[in-house]
């Protein structure tokens, strides 16, 4: 301790004309190394500007009657009538009503799957059995929705899917699954379960090696069934994760992603499965209506964001929030 | 110690259930696979299940010498690549500097773009700047709108941030500069979440439908996943086919299983080498959000 102590050099004491050279060199060599990463930073900045912070500023258009000519700076400014447009519409009112009925549904039934399915997984004793169904549930996640719509459709196909041999043994005629508006919102929230339930469950995975093995021994002891050790100790284990989790998924409830419901929508189905993303790219982008889905969007938009702080405020009064 | 009954029976309905799960995930594949190596009529009479029906080429030679299935596939490796090392490289650039305690208002950096992803702007002004920026119908459309992940950022950021400090102090001493930090040092360190990043930008890009569809006019330029998705929402599966013979003996799930092959396999090949490094990446995600 002593040697190290003397290769420190002398002490610097408030005042000390040796101590300011030394901040102001340290300063220096601040403002040296920082150089370079600014240098390095500003295609970021750049990038956040155009790509993030621009689009941002391009809501003005939900204010505004864009037409090509006067671009989104000079066209006319029509205060709330696009919103009034929309929110007296039966058909936008409906489209909003889809987005968040099937996002809920998702959340509502895809949230506790990845935590049964992590927690089932966590009570494998075979290291090698573990493995594999890992890997295996893992592997949808990383398929596009092109592919995973397909292998529904040909699954539930009316003339020779798999189920409908089966249902055709059974009840005599095939039913249309993808046709029928119980059946299609199933599917839809099926296959966005299945699809993510295992890389889902990876994150409720990391949080269970956390828990103390002891805790498991002590219920044990005391005669706690497998059942009740997971109730009593599994889950309020991981109950901070569960809690995160939940806030972040509550504030997509907005969002429907566009690729699952553009693929697996179809004409018989569409008074329940348009929603805002497909109601924006066929209205605005296909019909040129910029002004309108702007509108929609910074409606979506502004309702995930009071959506993601008003789960973190509920989620602070159980010390869980994120921020 | 032994298993009581009840545990017995846990443990056995555990295996059995999660079995289950891991085969729906096997069937539909094993299902589209057999598919595409079936013959036409086998097809047509839903016998196909899990193995080939009367074994043939002739999905594939069809989807090959009938559907631009081969140009798109080289789309696609094109737009994955490239579009991976830029994002790649950007988030390195967002990343490193922040991660660096001396860095000038990292905090207020951080900050705004964290705000990025719980507002935007949303489709159609993204949509206007890219017009505005000439992008239309090019390839940058795909890659510039959406070059940096600030979530895989974020990630990124906190594993450069745990590296142990004492590598650090000794490069420093060595008279190691603030980029030879990050290319000697840094970098080689964070191999594992580098892999687990680029394989997300790659499935992003990969798999990218959205953006294709609204950016890209020109047919020649579609990537698979559009081509494939025309080809399930049209009706004529296989265009400028001359052989009349060939037509006949067409299914359309025969072609359309086997261009789902073709899309899966590259996907198929990377994953279990990199499996085991996406686990820590996601991981380290969650701690740090």
């Amino acid at each position: 301790m002593k040697a190290a102590r003397t290769v420190r050099g002398p002490v610097f004491r408030p005042g000390d004309k040796v101590a300011k050279h030394r901040t102001r060199q340290q300063a220096l060599r601040r403002f040296k190394s920082n150089i370079p990463l600014l240098i390095m930073f500003v295609p970021v900045i750049l990038f956040y500007v155009i790509f993030r912070y621009a689009p941002i500023g391009g809501l003005v258009l939900a204010f505004k009657d864009y037409n090509f000519y006067d671009g989104v700076l000079n066209s006319p400014w029509v205060g709330f009538q696009h919103f009034q447009t929309l929110f007296q519409d039966s058909r936008t009112l409906e489209i909003i009503r889809n987005t968040v009925g099937l996002s809920l549904l998702s959340v509502v039934f895809g949230f506790p799957i990845p935590i049964i399915l992590a927690i089932m997984l966590n009570e494998v004793r075979n290291m090698g059995f573990k493995r594999t169904i890992q890997t295996i549930v893992y592997m949808p996640h990383f398929l596009s929705w092109v592919i995973i719509a397909m292998m529904v459709t040909t699954v539930f196909s009316m003339e020779h899917g798999i189920v409908n041999n089966l249902v055709e043994k059974i009840y005599g005629e095939p039913f249309a699954f993808m046709y029928s508006k119980g059946s299609w919102i199933a599917i839809f929230v099926g296959s966005g379960i299945w699809k993510d339930m295992g890389f889902n469950a990876i994150i409720f995975l990391a949080a269970l090696t956390t828990i103390d093995p002891s805790l498991y021994e002590a219920a044990g002891m005391d005669g706690a069934s497998k059942l009740r050790q997971i109730w009593h100790v599994t889950i309020p284990g991981i109950r901070p994760t569960i809690i995160l989790l939940l806030i972040l998924s509550m504030g997509r409830v907005m969002e429907v992603g566009f690729d699952q419901v553009y693929m697996l929508q179809n004409s018989n189905v569409n008074q329940i499965a348009d929603v805002i993303s497909t109601y924006i790219y066929r209205t605005g982008l296909q019909g040129a209506q910029f002004s309108l889905t702007t509108a929609m969007g910074l409606f979506e938009s502004l309702v995930a964001f009071l959506l993601i702080f008003s789960a973190n405020y509920i989620a602070r009064k159980f010390n869980e929030g994120l921020w | 110690m032994k298993d009581t009954r009840g545990e017995q029976v846990f443990y056995t309905l555990n295996y059995i259930v999660l079995s289950l799960i891991a085969l729906s995930c096997i069937l539909p594949l094993l299902n589209v696979t057999a598919l595409s190596l079936s013959g036409a009529n086998a097809v047509m009479a839903g016998r196909v299940g899990l193995w080939p029906v009367d074994f043939s080429l002739f999905s594939f030679e069809s989807l090959f010498k009938g559907t631009p299935i081969v140009r798109s596939f080289w789309n696609s490796v094109e737009i994955t690549l490239i579009g991976t090392a830029l994002s790649m490289a950007v988030t390195i650039m967002a990343a490193y500097p922040l991660s660096r305690k001396q860095f000038y208002s990292r905090r207020f950096f951080t900050m705004a773009m964290v705000f990025t992803m719980i507002f935007n702007g949303g489709l159609i002004p993204t949509y206007l700047v890219v017009q505005k920026l000439g992008l239309v119908n090019s390839y940058g459309a795909l890659w510039l709108p959406g070059l940096v992940s600030t979530y895989n950022m974020l990630i990124m950021r906190s594993s450069f941030e745990n590296l142990p400090k004492e590598v650090d102090e000794a490069a420093r001493i060595d008279g190691c500069s603030e980029l030879g930090l990050l290319f000697r040092i840094v970098l080689p360190l964070s191999k594992p979440m580098l892999a687990t990043l680029a394989l997300f930008y790659g499935v992003g890009y990969w798999n990218s439908f959205m953006s294709v569809m609204i950016y890209i006019n020109d047919t020649v330029k579609f990537n698979m996943t559009v081509l494939v998705q025309n080809m399930i929402k049209s009706t004529s599966l296989v265009q400028d086919f001359s052989d009349p013979t060939m037509v006949s003996n067409l299914t359309p799930e025969g072609v359309r299983s086997a261009a789902v092959i073709v899309m899966i396999v590259p996907i198929l090949a990377v994953y279990p080498f990199l499996q085991k490094y996406f686990v820590k990446g996601v991981m380290l995600g969650s701690i740090k959000g």
